[in-house]
C-alpha cells in the first residue's frame, strides 16, 4: 500500500488527499512522524503544493453539500488517530455520491467524519467559556489552554470580536502554539514555554473575588458533584482559575 | 465593609434565582464585549448549575417580608449594598478575564421600587456607557416600579425578567403579603408589549433601538405551595403563548427560612423540578399542549417515567410509527427520539430506507424507542405491546439499584441538558 506522508499542516494534508484521490489504487495518508512501516508499505512524501491543495478543496466543495468543507476542516483539527484516513474515505464517498453523501448519516464513513467534526465544534464552544485570562504587568491578558483538539483557530476569532481593545495571548500548552493578538492583529505562532509571568498588581485580588463568588454561588442542598464533573471534566480544571 | 464581603452576601442572596441563560442576543459593536446568540456557559458550581453571568443582588435589604425569601425584612442577616461603580467595575474585571458572559442584576427593594430601579439602571448605564460594554446583561424588573423605568431597563439590558415565584394569587397572599398577581403581571405585560413592538419596528428600520433583544423570562418556586403540576404547566403555557416569554424557570423550593406558613421539606423536590423542565421542553420544542400531558384526573407528573413516555404509553394506539413515512411532528413524539435525532431521521431517510440498525447510529435511544417504531416494517419490540409489558421492560433499563439516575436517564434530558441544567436557550 502506498502511504502519502504530509508535514502536519492542513495544506500538506490536502496535497496528500489530492494525490490519494488521483492515484486510484490502495493508499492511505499519514503525518510524517506518525507513520508506521508495514511490510508492504511504500512511503511517498506528499510535500505541500498549493495547486493540489486547492484542487482537493474544489472537489469537496463541488461534489459535497454546503457543509462538507467545514466537516473536513473541523475533522482535520481533531488530530484524532485515523482522522486523515477517515477524511480520505469520506471525500472519496463525496466524489462518488455527490451532495447526498452528507445525508447518509447512518453510513460509517459519514458518521465518523461528522462525529469528529462535531467533537471539535463542541470543544471549541466549551473553550469559549473555559479560557481564563490573567492580567500581566504590561496589561496583556494571558491564557493557557490544553484542549484535546486543535481548536485555537476556532476560538481566537471569538475573542478578537469581544476583546478587540486589549492585547491578549491564548497559549495552547499541549501543542506549543499560541494565538497572539497585539495592536488589533491576530497571528498564530509557535510558543513553547512562556517566561515566568509577572502578574498585574490587581490580578490576585480579582482572582480571589472570582473564587469566592464561585464558591458562594453553589446551593449546598443541591450538591451534585457528578453533574459538575459531567459539565467541567477534570482534565480541563487545572487551567480554570476557580478550580486552582 | 470590603468588596469581598459584599460580594459574598449579595451572591449568596441571588443564587436561588434559577435563570442563568446568556443566550438570545447578538449584541456587539465598538467597545468591549459581545453577546453570543446561543449563550456560553463559563463554569459549573458544585451543585452542577452553570455560571454564565455574574449573578448578584444590588442590595439584599428589602421592604417586603416574603416568607420563602432569604432577603425578607425580618431576616436579620448581614445587609450589604453595591454602588453602581462597584457593580460595573466588578463586571468588567470578571468579563475581560472571560469568567463570565455578563451581568445578572437583581435586587431587594430599598426605599421604594422606583428608587431601587433607578440605582440598578445607573449601574447598567455605567457599564454600557462608561465601560462601553457590549456583553450580556439580564436585569430584573422590580414590581411596582414606574413604567418609564421599566422601559429603560429594556433599552439597556439584553434580557429582562419579573419573577412570579408563586403560581397563584392565593399563594402570593399567603407567603408574599406585599405582592399581588397584578403587581407582577402588569410589568410583565408591559415588557411583552414593548418587546414585540420593537421587534416589529426593527423589521422595517434596522437601526431602531432593540428592546430586550433576548426577551423576558420568569421563575416559579416549586413545592413551597400546594399548586399541582397541571396548574403550573397551564400557567407556563399561557406565559409562553400570551406573554411570549422566552423561558419559565422552575426552582425547587429550598427552605432557607423557617416559617410556619412553609412546608417542612427534608430536601428540595429536585425530581419534580426535573420533570417540570421535561414537560416544559415538550411544550416548547415538541409540539405538546399542557392538556395532552396532564388532565384533571391526572394533575401530577409521573416520577418514574418522563412525561413523553407517559404520554406514549397512554396513546399506544398511535404506535408503532413507521420512521420512513411518519412526519417530523409525529417522530418527535416517540420516546427515545429528541429534536436532533428526529431531524437526522428525516435527513437520512432521503438517502435510503432506514432499518432498525440504522436508528441507533442516528442517535436514537433504542432501548426506549424500540417499542414505538417500525423501520421498513421491522418491529423490534415485544410481541404483546401492552402498556404494562412495556413499562416493565423500560424499568429494567433503569439503574439496577432502583435509584433514578437524575440528569442522565432520558434523551429529552440529554438534548435539553443545556437548558435544564444550565438554562441556555
Amino acid at each position: 500500500m502506498r502511504i502519502f506522508l504530509y508535514d502536519g499542516s492542513f495544506e500538506g494534508f490536502l496535497t496528500a488527499l489530492s494525490l490519494g484521490l488521483e492515484g486510484g489504487y490502495a493508499c492511505a495518508i499519514s503525518k510524517e512522524d506518525k507513520a508506521e512501516a508495514g511490510l508492504f508499505s511504500e512511503f511517498v512524501n506528499a510535500g505541500t503544493d498549493p495547486e493540489k491543495a486547492a484542487a482537493a478543496r474544489d472537489l469537496i466543495e463541488r461534489r459535497g453539500s454546503a457543509e462538507s468543507w467545514q466537516h473536513v476542516r473541523f475533522a482535520f483539527l481533531s488530530e484524532a488517530p485515523g482522522a486523515e484516513t477517515a477524511i480520505f474515505e469520506y471525500v472519496k464517498l463525496l466524489a462518488e455520491k455527490g451532495p447526498i453523501a452528507d445525508s447518509m448519516l447512518a453510513d460509517d464513513r459519514v458518521k465518523k467524519v461528522h462525529g469528529l467534526a462535531a467533537s471539535v465544534g463542541g470543544e471549541a464552544h466549551m473553550f469559549k467559556g473555559f479560557v481564563r485570562f490573567k492580567e500581566l504587568a504590561d496589561k496583556t491578558l494571558y491564557s493557557k489552554i490544553e484542549p484535546d483538539h486543535n481548536i485555537l483557530p476556532l476560538v481566537a476569532p471569538h475573542f478578537r470580536a469581544r476583546l478587540g481593545e486589549f492585547n491578549w495571548v491564548i497559549h495552547d500548552g499541549r501543542r506549543g502554539k499560541a494565538a497572539l493578538y497585539f495592536n488589533r492583529r491576530l497571528i498564530y505562532a509557535p510558543l513553547t514555554a512562556a517566561r515566568a509571568l509577572e502578574l498585574d498588581g490587581k490580578e490576585d485580588e480579582v482572582q480571589a473575588l472570582w473564587k469566592h463568588f464561585f464558591k458562594t454561588a453553589a446551593i449546598k442542598e443541591r450538591t451534585n458533584p457528578k453533574l459538575q464533573r459531567q459539565n467541567v471534566p477534570l482534565k480541563y480544571r487545572k487551567n480554570l482559575t476557580e478550580f486552582e | 465593609m470590603d468588596l469581598d464581603k459584599k460580594l459574598e452576601i449579595l451572591a449568596e442572596s441571588a443564587k436561588y434565582d434559577a435563570s442563568c441563560a446568556s443566550s438570545g442576543s447578538d449584541r456587539g459593536g465598538k467597545g468591549t464585549g459581545a453577546a453570543h446568540l446561543g449563550g456560553v456557559c463559563h463554569s459549573w458550581t458544585s451543585d452542577g448549575r452553570c455560571i454564565s453571568l455574574l449573578k448578584i443582588l444590588m442590595t439584599n435589604e428589602c421592604v417586603y417580608d416574603c416568607a420563602y425569601c432569604i432577603n425578607r425584612r425580618s431576616n436579620d442577616s448581614a445587609k450589604a449594598i453595591l454602588t453602581p461603580d462597584e457593580i460595573a467595575g466588578l463586571t468588567f474585571e470578571f468579563y475581560k478575564r472571560n469568567y463570565i458572559e455578563g451581568l445578572f442584576l437583581s435586587s431587594g427593594i430599598i426605599v421604594s421600587p422606583d428608587h431601587t430601579m433607578e440605582l440598578m439602571l445607573q449601574a447598567v448605564r455605567k457599564l454600557r456607557e462608561t465601560f462601553r460594554f457590549n456583553g450580556y446583561v439580564h436585569m430584573k424588573v422590580i414590581p411596582g416600579a414606574d413604567q418609564s423605568l421599566i422601559d429603560q431597563a429594556g433599552l439597556w439590558a439584553d434580557r429582562v425578567s419579573v419573577n412570579i415565584e408563586l403560581p397563584t394569587d392565593k399563594s402570593l397572599q399567603l407567603l408574599a403579603p406585599g405582592k399581588t398577581k397584578e403587581t407582577v403581571l402588569r410589568p410583565m405585560s408591559r415588557l411583552a408589549q414593548r418587546i414585540s413592538a420593537s421587534k416589529d419596528e426593527r423589521r422595517s428600520i434596522k437601526s431602531a433601538p432593540a428592546f430586550a433583544p433576548a426577551g423576558q423570562s420568569t421563575q416559579l418556586i416549586i413545592g413551597a405551595t400546594p399548586e399541582t403540576d397541571r396548574e403550573i404547566m397551564k400557567l407556563s403555557e399561557a406565559l409562553y403563548h400570551k406573554m411570549r416569554l422566552k423561558r419559565v424557570y422552575y426552582s425547587a423550593f429550598v427552605p432557607v427560612m423557617k416559617d410556619s406558613r412553609l412546608p417542612a421539606l427534608r430536601e428540595p423536590p429536585l425530581l419534580r423540578e426535573h420533570r417540570l423542565y421535561q414537560a416544559d421542553w415538550l411544550l416548547r420544542f415538541y409540539g405538546f399542549t399542557a392538556d395532552e400531558l396532564l388532565d384533571e384526573a391526572h394533575p401530577t407528573l409521573d416520577l418514574t417515567f418522563d412525561p413523553k413516555t407517559v404520554w406514549a404509553l397512554n396513546n399506544l394506539d398511535k404506535f408503532p410509527l413507521e420512521v420512513n413515512k411518519a412526519s417530523y411532528e409525529e417522530i418527535l413524539r416517540v420516546p427515545g427520539i429528541g429534536v436532533t435525532s428526529a431531524k437526522r431521521i428525516l435527513r437520512a431517510r432521503r438517502a435510503w430506507q432506514l432499518k432498525l440498525d440504522d436508528l441507533k447510529k442516528l442517535g436514537v435511544v433504542m432501548k426506549r424507542a424500540v417499542y414505538f417504531v417500525t423501520a421498513g416494517g421491522q418491529y423490534g419490540g415485544i410481541k404483546k405491546e401492552t402498556e404494562e409489558a412495556i413499562k416493565i421492560k423500560l424499568l429494567e433499563h433503569k439503574n439496577t439499584n432502583g435509584q433514578l439516575d437524575l440528569f442522565s436517564e432520558s434523551e429529552l434530558v440529554k438534548e435539553g441538558l443545556t437548558g435544564t441544567v444550565t438554562g441556555q436557550l
